[in-house]
């Protein structure tokens, strides 16, 4: 039971980080199928970013993990740039500039991480190591039966996830740069007649995105992979913005969707092992959290309101 | 005043191959793709390698130019055909993703579709041993039915419950994923390749090393029915009342519906067409350029369609060029790597930045069109 709880937490609570990337940036009306090729990218410039430092400074990558979540966040926000140019600059479909920016990412970082692996460290190798990040138990807490299970063996990047969650959702529904960046998603046009610049809202959320997801692709990183290599694309971007479309792009219930995602992944591996099937079994329990998405959205999609001006390009001129 | 002018005028120039309206549909693509060649020299220059020769390289592995020496039963015509083998999937999904553009619909379940369809011909046909008349159009049905049905149940979720086809289709890309794995390590492992076990060659849609004028060769039968179903979706598209009421229910939902258009129908019919699109290309990926499956992976080509099937315009003619591009990069690697020595991950890197570049095709052509308002104004106040 403690494993379910503590594996599926540290699933649920990365997707959680970059769905609210999705929703910022779809809230201002940009579709972002991005998310994907942001976590990898970002992930890319962490692990880049880490291996490196441990080999200038002779130190331990594992005890890189907040340089690399640093270096993460701007790696992932610098890619985003690319989305942000090309679906509010240059008026590209941003549907396709979204698939579009996925496969280059998967593209670049592969290329660049055996490239870079032949010519720094002289090795073929397609990637980079990292380990997995240190964990802690809060004592005390710990000992409460079933929530107990949340306080042990937390993995550090949790906490800064449930900060920083509680500080974005703070600033889309109570600051004015929140409601600003709502408005822009579903009337553009009254945002502009307010005075405020479109443009520079959508843009700003796009970057957010790529910030969070970015965060997020380096958490997977240093937890589940223990490395970095082209098994970060393994589809997480596509399962947040499920999870958010799920939640009505709002962030209360995504979280509950991103919750029932890390439980039932947990929960199924768990069941798997507890009734020591073999391994070819565990497939069949994986797909539990997938299926479940699907019965659950038959009834409660039928209210489900994309915001009104998503993904249209807007056009100050347009009535 | 007169230095802007000047300017205006210059990149006005430079834009001239792409100006005019009529034929922008093939030149904004072209101008992508020589940009991104551009970009990929550079890269290969930085690395230190001559671009021309591993462009050339790239050709020659792709059986467009003719390599320096070959193996035994090996000549530029057999590297070209293992390209049109290698391009027949492609072509099927990028207009599968195409077809449900039309109707506003993003199909992102491609790979799903695909391997549903290939696992469900593998265990039907290709281990039944049955003779290759019968086989080869069987693998075919039950690729088309398969798909279908498939797209269609994304379709009809949308419909009857809004469910979004983008949570539809990953949604079910995982569960095709991991329930095929279960049942192909279940019963139909191959314990040596880890993959499933072969399928018979008459059930397979592409003839392996066939023996012709002393070359051996692999014929895909699927390329001929690819082009063929290219210029019959045209036709469908553009003549035909379901094409043209798929697309209305694409460019606006509402208008249609006032019109009288069904626009559940249509959705759950596009979906239908996309899904057997996708279903063809699983069948002649799965039971063609390959002979069995390997567990728990989605094929690349799922993803790599949406963005063909845009460079092509979602266009079907469009899209057999730039499957024949993608393909070609694709299959050129690998020579191009072992002759120029430079890493073969490169050629993603390539068409990554071609569709990069193409989805400012939509900036380029309205860039063309006020610069040319602006020449105009120019002409007329100096005249």
């Amino acid at each position: 039971m403690d494993t379910i709880i503590i594996d599926g937490l540290s699933f649920a609570l990365p997707l959680f980080i970059m769905a609210i990337g999705g929703i910022y940036s779809e809230k201002s009306g940009i579709t972002n199928l991005a998310l994907e090729g942001f976590q990898g990218f970002g992930a890319f410039i962490g692990a880049l970013s880490a291996v490196l430092i441990a080999n200038a400074y002779g130190t331990d990558v594992e005890n890189l993990f907040y340089v690399a979540l640093l270096f993460a966040m701007i790696g992932g926000m610098g890619f985003s740039v690319i989305h942000a140019v090309l679906s509010i600059k240059f008026k590209a479909n941003q549907v396709i500039s979204g698939v579009v920016i996925n496969i280059l990412a998967l593209a670049l970082t592969t290329f660049l991480t055996t490239q870079i692996n032949a010519l720094v460290f002289g090795a073929a190798s397609d990637k980079f190591r990292l380990g997995v990040s240190e964990r802690f138990t809060i004592e005390g807490l710990a000992d409460i039966p079933v929530i107990g299970a949340v306080f042990t063996d937390v993995y550090p990047f949790q906490v800064i996830i449930i900060v920083i969650a509680i500080f974005a959702w703070y600033v889309l529904y109570k600051t004015r740069f929140g409601l600003h960046l709502r408005a822009s998603g579903e009337n553009p046009h009254s945002v502009d007649a307010a005075g405020v610049d479109v443009a520079k809202i959508r843009f700003s959320a796009v970057l957010i995105s790529g910030l969070l997801s970015g965060l997020a692709g380096m958490c997977f990183a240093y937890s589940i992979s223990a490395q970095f290599s082209s098994s970060i694309y393994m589809g997480y971007g596509f399962l947040a913005i499920a999870a958010l479309i799920f939640g009505n792009w709002k962030i209360l219930p995504t979280l509950a969707a991103c919750l029932l995602f890390g439980f039932a992944k947990s929960g199924g591996t768990f069941i798997s092992q507890a009734l020591a099937l073999p391994s070819s079994f565990t497939d069949l329990f994986m797909i539990l959290p997938y299926v479940l998405t699907l019965l659950l959205l038959i009834f409660f999609s039928k209210s489900n309101q994309a915001p009104r001006a998503l993904g249209e390009i807007y056009d100050k001129g347009k009535r | 005043m007169s230095k802007n002018k000047k300017k205006v005028s210059l990149s006005y120039r430079l834009l001239w191959p792409i100006r005019n309206e009529k034929w922008q549909p093939i030149t904004i693509p072209v101008f992508s793709i020589l940009i991104s060649f551009i970009a990929a020299a550079i890269v290969i220059l930085l690395l230190g390698k001559n671009p021309i020769i591993a462009f050339y390289n790239l050709f020659q592995g792709a059986g467009i130019f003719p390599k320096a020496s070959y193996a035994g039963y090996k000549s530029m015509l057999t590297d070209f055909l293992s390209l049109l083998n290698a391009m027949t999937p492609l072509i099927f999904a990028s207009l599968a993703v195409a077809v449900a553009l039309k109707a506003g619909l993003f199909n992102i379940g491609v790979s799903g579709q695909m391997l549903v369809s290939g696992f469900l011909a593998t265990i039907i046909v290709g281990y039944s041993g049955l003779d290759a008349f019968i086989a080869k159009p069987l693998v075919l049905m039950i690729g088309i039915v398969a798909g279908g049905l498939m797209g269609g149940l994304v379709g009809w979720l949308k419909y009857k419950f809004n469910i979004h086809e983008v949570v539809t289709t990953i949604m079910l890309n995982y569960i095709a994923q991991y329930v095929i794995s279960f049942f192909i390590h279940m019963y139909y492992i191959d314990p040596v390749s880890r993959q499933s076990k072969y399928i018979t060659e008459a059930a397979r849609l592409t003839l392996v090393d066939v023996e012709l004028a002393n070359l051996k060769m692999d014929i895909s039968l699927g390329f001929i029915l690819a082009i063929a179903i290219a210029i019959f979706i045209k036709f469908l598209m553009d003549k035909t009342v379901v094409g043209y009421e798929i697309k209305a229910v694409g460019s606006n939902r509402n208008a249609a519906k006032y019109t009288g258009i069904k626009v559940g129908k249509n959705t759950v019919l596009a979906m239908v067409i996309s899904g057997s699109l996708a279903g063809l290309a699983g069948v002649t990926y799965y039971l063609g350029y390959f002979a069995s499956i390997q567990p728990k992976v989605l094929s690349n080509i799922g993803f790599d369609s949406i963005a063909v099937a845009l460079l092509g315009n979602t266009h079907p003619i469009g899209i057999i060029f730039s499957s024949f591009l993608v393909s070609i990069i694709d299959e050129g690697s690998t020579y191009m790597s072992s002759q120029a020595g430079i890493r073969q991950e490169i050629a993603s890197v390539i068409i990554g930045l071609i569709l990069l570049f193409s989805a400012c095709g939509a900036y380029l052509k309205h860039k063309v069109s006020s610069l040319k308002e602006k020449e105009v104004e120019r002409k007329d106040s100096e005249s």
